[in-house]
């Protein structure tokens, strides 16, 4: 069954902020990096929320949609926002190669987000691998995994798997313990930065490949998301300036573990920020309700980017 | 141009061959034997590896300033012929390509007690770009006064890398590659205390270690050669490091090939390890190709000569020079210890069970612990023949079938088991006992 048909995309706060966070990055970046012609790819699936952020937010015209699925196709093209968007049909495998040489993308910067929803395996690595050999000069690229420790094979293989999937980068006396619970998705965020950094420096890559985005959220599934830029060798500075500022979003310290609220809750929060100094649990108790520490914190922590979902009877 | 017969790996490994030298000669420089209870851990190599530089620095002694203007860093007098004794180092030619090869702008601080008892300072710092630039001799590099360093040793800052080091610096796979090269080419040294850091983190040596029991001997012999009047002393060791694959199935165990075969070491450093190729003799005449059979195997031989250019190493120090006489004269003992284990793989296919339960009852003794023994001592397994089974085939229809199992005694016996049970009454009847 496609993933579509199982979860209504729009209804995940965490994943909702952590597109959110790293539509701000990819902005911030346009702002120093020649990306005026941005090109957009990814898997719009049939809702299209990452393509139409990036019309309204990045002002991208040009966007290609990766659908496999027969019905999905169908629905995708129906549900296309855009007159500029083009759905094509196949998989990444097949697709992403097609668009090296397409004629309305051939040549100008990408934003590709591989946005999957199963766990980093050979095939993706041989997406991620091509991208960063063939994307074009000021790419951004993004790619998206389910981290779930359970899918790397049985905790004491788990370190010879990721050597297999990850190659030269990990290291040979990687302990287990590395590879368990919320370790895991650090350690596949460490891995699959540094294997993407290694096959641009191997293939000497003018511009190399600097890491950028590094997310880790949970809304069912601990999902990881990594990804940097192939700057043009000139912009390798600019870029590395841009990701290592204060105020670069894409790379937060905890995970993005978002708390279900209602709307009113959302909104009397809202109410008391910004604030200087941390929201405590009394200041929530003051408004009427009550909520954990952790809950509150990410609230704080990611107001400005928590979605409002209503529900419309049509 | 001096830079261009030399990979990048290899001029790092250069620069540590130097400050491990400075560390030997501190410690007295004598032969690299396994026994001698060398002490290196009073010494740190430390290495920083990025996209804007390269920085080593170690605390080994220092080089002297005689050695920085005779030898280092002048290019008209000889640069190659002098040396430490027991060095594999040579700090002519290896320290001047391997800077030059990682970037163009480098500073070269010592610090050095001399034989007076003075602590001494000095700095060189070269900007190949003017450098190449002017074509008048003298050639040698400018030496100057400088602040002393921490500790008495050598400090090599490079500034302005090359677009091949700086990319390879920034490639994480790079750097966890050359950590493993350091880890098993340093193995020795690393054993005996010496501490390598590669961006701050400890670099751990490979621990080899051969399985020793009342059957499981292995080799060590010690002998003497000469190249030119100049002595080479030469040990081997070698034995089981670990039972051979329980399968010849090569995707077993992947571990396995990255270990086993043949290790050459000249003075301490690893120069060709786990070599399954036609150096160390597999696939040359009388001697077999490599073969997953053998995984479990370890060979070691230590050259040891004072004089380092007594060595069979290849001019990058990455390989063995086999047209070296040393080297040739060593093959034939490497080939007897070679045999024997391929001969002992052989035989254990056809007692499989004796063989694992023996291997199991050996134990891993570091190498130092290995008593001399001129010849390996592997069991000899009494081969149990499997005779060579017939497999019978036929078909008879279904409901004799059935009548036949319900005389044997149940309907439902499987085919299978019909078909044995009747063979085994025909036989009993018709041939008897065995």
């Amino acid at each position: 069954m496609a993933s579509f048909d199982v979860v209504n995309y729009s209804l995940r706060p965490s994943k909702s902020i952590q597109r959110q966070l790293v539509f701000e990055g990819v902005k911030k970046l346009q702002a120093q990096l020649d990306l005026d012609r941005l090109v957009y790819v990814g898997f719009g699936s049939i809702w299209f929320t990452d393509f139409v952020l990036a019309h309204k937010l990045l002002g991208v015209d040009d966007m290609v949609s990766i659908e496999s699925n027969e019905v999905g196709y169908r629905r995708a093209v129906f549900n296309s926002p855009y007159a500029t968007v083009r759905v094509r049909h196949g998989f990444s495998s097949a697709v992403l190669p097609s668009l090296y040489e397409d004629e309305i993308v051939r040549g100008r910067p990408w934003l590709v987000w591989l946005d999957y929803d199963k766990e980093f395996n050979a095939d993706l690595k041989e997406d991620v691998v091509a991208l960063v050999e063939n994307a074009p000069t000021n790419s951004i690229l993004l790619v998206t995994f389910n981290g779930n420790e359970m899918k790397y094979d049985k905790a004491p293989e788990r370190p010879e798997h990721l050597k297999r999937l990850f190659g030269s980068v990990v290291p040979d006396d990687l302990p287990t313990r590395a590879c368990k619970d919320d370790r895991m998705q650090e350690t596949l965020a460490d891995f699959s930065l540094q294997m993407m950094q290694s096959v641009a420096a191997d293939l000497a890559r003018p511009g190399g490949f600097v890491p950028a985005f590094r997310l880790i959220y949970r809304d069912v599934a601990p999902m990881v998301t990594v990804g940097g830029v192939l700057p043009a060798r000139g912009a390798a500075r600019i870029a590395s300036e841009v990701v290592r500022a204060a105020d670069w979003p894409c790379r937060p310290q905890k995970p993005i573990v978002a708390p279900h609220l209602t709307v009113r809750e959302a909104a009397s929060l809202q109410s008391r920020l910004p604030c200087v100094g941390r929201l405590e649990r009394a200041d929530v108790q003051a408004l009427g309700f009550d909520l954990e520490d952790d809950q509150l914190e990410a609230f704080q922590a990611y107001y400005r980017h928590y979605p409002a979902y209503a529900q419309i009877v049509a | 141009m001096i830079t261009r017969d030399i990979s990048l790996e290899d001029c790092i490994l250069d620069l540590i061959d130097n400050s491990v030298d400075g560390a030997w000669s501190q410690e007295g420089s004598r032969p690299m034997g396994l026994a001698d209870g060398a002490d290196l851990s009073s010494y740190r190599i430390e290495i920083e590896a990025g996209p804007e530089a390269f920085v080593i620095r170690d605390n080994c002694g220092g080089m002297t300033l005689d050695a920085a203007a005779d030898h280092a860093f002048s290019f008209g007098r000889s640069s190659l012929s002098e040396h430490d004794e027991y060095s594999i180092g040579v700090y002519g030619i290896g320290m001047k390509r391997a800077v030059f090869k990682l970037g163009s702008e480098i500073r070269v601080r010592s610090t050095f007690t001399s034989e007076d008892g003075n602590r001494m300072s000095f700095a060189v710092p070269i900007n190949v770009i003017d450098w190449l630039g002017s074509d008048a001799p003298p050639w040698d590099f400018d030496i100057v006064d400088d602040d002393p360093l921490d500790a008495d040793g050598v400090e090599i800052v490079v500034r302005s890398l090359t677009q091949g080091s700086s990319t390879s610096f920034s490639s994480p796979a790079f750097l966890q590659n050359l950590k493993r090269t350091i880890a098993r080419d340093y193995s020795f040294h690393l054993l005996r205390g010496l501490r390598i850091f590669l961006n701050g983190e400890p670099v751990t040596g490979w621990a080899i270690e051969l399985r020793q029991s009342d059957e499981f001997v292995p080799v060590r012999m010690e002998y003497e050669d000469e190249v030119e009047g100049q002595p080479v002393s030469i040990e081997i060791i070698g034995g089981m490091a670990a039972p051979p694959p329980e399968s010849i199935d090569p995707d077993e165990s992947e571990e396995g090939d990255r270990r086993y075969g043949w290790y050459v070491v000249c003075n301490g450093r690893i120069v060709l390890a786990a070599d399954k190729s036609q150096i160390t003799g597999w696939g040359t005449e009388g001697w077999p190709q490599w073969h997953y059979q053998y995984a479990g195997f370890i060979g070691i031989i230590f050259f040891t000569a004072a004089k380092a250019s007594a060595l069979p190493l290849t001019t990058t120090k990455r390989s063995v020079d086999t047209s070296s006489e040393v080297y040739r004269r060593a093959r034939p003992r490497m080939r007897e210890v070679s045999k024997s284990w391929i001969s002992y793989t052989n035989q254990r296919k056809q007692a499989l069970e004796e063989a694992r339960r023996k291997e199991n009852a050996a134990v891993a003794v570091p190498l130092a612990a290995v008593a001399s023994r001129s010849a390996v001592t592997l069991p000899t397994l009494v081969p149990k023949p499997v005779e060579k089974p017939a497999n019978i085939n036929y078909s008879v229809p279904v409901t004799r079938m059935k009548k036949m199992a319900k005389a044997l005694g149940s309907i439902n016996m499987p085919y299978r088991e019909v078909g044995l049970k009747t063979f085994d009454y025909a036989y009993d009847d018709l041939v008897g006992d065995d």
